[in-house]
């Protein structure tokens, strides 16, 4: 069963992701924060990462540096409600970049692709 | 005018009468500083009877750029017969000096008079160093001329100058102050060819220094005028300016504050409707629950696009240009619409060019711009109607028309029209139009429309066919310009 990460501050989209990917067969880890995130990742061991952007503490973009230069082939998939990070170029050592969106298909189908690659 | 003096008596009453004559013509130059004024003042004190009493003067100025000695002004009879009616009628008037001059600013200046064809001649380089008009304006000292020659000292005058004035005797006087050169002031007695006394010079000499002072100041005024006017165009530019500065600072606050907002709402949106499409798949088929479950999600998703519209309105985007059919654009975007225009009763006609030529422009920008249109045009047709979608073009340009036979535009919402937040509808983000201003901006297009009230709207879009020519460049009517 594959691991995926879902990182986010939001309660309820945690919630809803967790629901929705577990139904698609997924194995489900959460972290509300990057921090939080980064200490998970060692013990879980995730096959994929869904990454919000703004969070407290530590955000989406720092804590993909920090993993992508500890856990070098994890892929993490960005999901925000802002288009303006992709101007960023920290975002283009993304696997995707999503923005969020209440139609979690292209997500679903977007995770499907990279967990097949 | 007068030429008969009505001076007499002895060097005393000589005296004051000169000193009154001064004084009248000091205190009317006093009161204006109406250049083409003071310039009459001057030569009407020079001929009248009851002033110096000359038959005609002349008033030659240096000219603002220094480079000449110019004709500007002359007053005097051409003809002897000329003459007797014109002092008739001021002896008949009984006028003094004083209330004629009074008089002066109200008269409309005779320019039509024949000195005045004969003053407008005179154009004299400056840097001629042989012309005695200009030297007479450097010596600073007034002479007599008879018989074609400065006298007593016999500087010759050239024929061209003794030709013009048509007469060999006059009497010229510098008009400067301090090493300040200003023209000259000829007088003559052209007419009675009366001799001119030395004490005519004299007397004109003096009034020459009053009259240089006036007509320095007249210049300094006009010159101040100018450059306040000038001044007061600039401030009233810098003001419009900074009104359009605050204006796009505000509209870029409001933007900022809108795209911040739509990101917040956006989140929950996630949650709301994530939840109710999981809900709705998990609900059984023939469920009541199921009809409210797809409510919740639909008008999600619409306030989901909503927020796509404010947020590409907020951030800039760049433009992705790439070779379109206009025709199968707008073809494509009307297709999408259909059930929204069937359901409208919206009956289309088509104007389409068939020889449309390929543009250069952002599809997926230019479909919303006339996804918008189309939409409000359906929106302002409740009743139902005609939308007509043409296509045409020429060497440069090519042009998308939208016309709909709709309520129209009051003109009172005309300068409102494009501007983001504004709507007349009772549901609507007031940025439809505002998207489609900034998408045709930011292709460097123009927009405009026709409107009257009952008689429906229509927008024209008009693009260039290549990059570098912008459509601003092209003359639309001003009110309805964007």
């Amino acid at each position: 069963m594959k691991t995926i990460l879902i990182v986010d501050d939001d309660r309820n989209i945690c919630r809803l992701y967790q629901e929705e990917l577990e139904a698609e067969g997924y194995h489900i880890a959460l972290a509300a924060n990057g921090r939080e995130a980064l200490d998970l990742v060692s013990r879980e061991m995730p096959d994929l990462i869904l990454m919000d952007v703004r969070m407290p503490e530590m955000d989406g973009l720092e804590a993909m540096a920090r993993l992508l230069r500890k856990h070098g082939g994890v892929p993490v998939l960005l999901n925000t409600a802002y288009s303006s990070y992709q101007d960023n170029f920290l975002t283009w050592a993304a696997e995707g970049y999503l923005i969020k969106s209440s139609d979690l298909g292209p997500m679903k189908k977007k995770i499907r692709e990279i967990l097949a690659a | 005018m007068n030429p008969q003096n009505e001076s007499a008596g002895g060097p005393q009453e000589r005296r004051i009468a000169d000193l009154t004559i001064l004084y009248e013509v000091s205190r009317a130059l006093q009161n204006t500083l109406n250049e083409e004024v003071v310039l009459y003042t001057i030569l009407v004190g020079v001929t009248h009877g009851r002033g110096l009493g000359f038959n005609r003067a002349f008033l030659l100025l240096i000219d603002p750029a220094g480079q000449a000695l110019e004709g500007r002004l002359a007053i005097g009879p051409s003809s002897p017969e000329e003459a007797s009616v014109i002092w008739q009628e001021l002896r008949d008037q009984h006028r003094s000096l004083g209330e004629l001059l009074q008089q002066v600013p109200l008269i409309a200046i005779k320019r039509d008079l024949r000195v005045n064809q004969i003053v407008e001649q005179f154009r004299v380089p400056l840097s001629d160093p042989q012309h005695p008009l200009p030297q007479m304006v450097r010596s600073h000292t007034p002479c007599l001329v008879t018989g074609g020659a400065v006298s007593p000292r016999g500087l010759p005058i050239d024929a061209h100058t003794l030709g013009l004035l048509g007469t060999a005797d006059f009497a010229a006087a510098p008009l400067f102050l301090a090493d300040h050169d200003i023209g000259l002031l000829l007088a003559d007695n052209a007419i009675t060819r009366a001799p001119i006394e030395a004490d005519s010079l004299r007397l004109l000499q003096i009034y020459a220094q009053a009259a240089s002072t006036a007509i320095q100041n007249a210049a300094l005024y006009r010159q101040l005028t100018e450059r306040i006017t000038e001044c007061e165009r600039a401030n009233r530019v810098l003001r419009e300016s900074q009104r359009q500065l605050l204006h796009a600072e505000r509209l870029s606050t409001i933007g900022k504050m809108a795209a911040l907002l739509a990101h917040e709402i956006r989140t929950p949106l996630v949650s709301i409707g994530g939840f109710a499409r999981k809900l709705l798949r998990t609900t059984e088929e023939g469920d009541p629950r199921r009809e409210e479950l797809t409510i919740i999600a639909e008008e999600t998703g619409r306030i989901e696009l909503m927020i796509g519209e404010v947020l590409g309105y907020s951030k800039a985007a760049k433009l992705e240009l790439e070779d379109t059919d206009i025709n199968a654009l707008l073809r494509s975007v009307l297709a999408a619409l259909n059930e929204t225009l069937q359901r409208a009763s919206v009956r289309l006609v088509f104007g389409l060019d068939p020889s449309l030529p390929p543009a250069l422009v952002d599809k997926f920008q230019l479909r919303q711009a006339l996804i918008n249109l189309i939409t409000n045009a359906v929106d302002a047709m409740p009743g139902g109607g005609s939308l007509t979608v043409t296509t045409a073009s020429d060497r440069d340009f090519l042009e998308i028309g939208i016309a709909d036979t709709g309520i129209g535009i009051a003109q009172e919402h005309w300068d409102k029209l494009f501007a983001p937040f504004f709507t007349t509808k009772s549901s609507g983000t007031g940025l439809g139009l505002a998207i489609v201003s900034q998408i045709i901006e930011n292709h460097k297009g123009s927009l405009r429309f026709e409107s009257a009230p009952g008689q429906g709207a229509s927008f024209h879009i008009r693009l260039a066919r290549r990059p570098g020519i912008a459509a601003h460049d092209v003359v639309v009517p001003a009110e309805t310009q964007r």
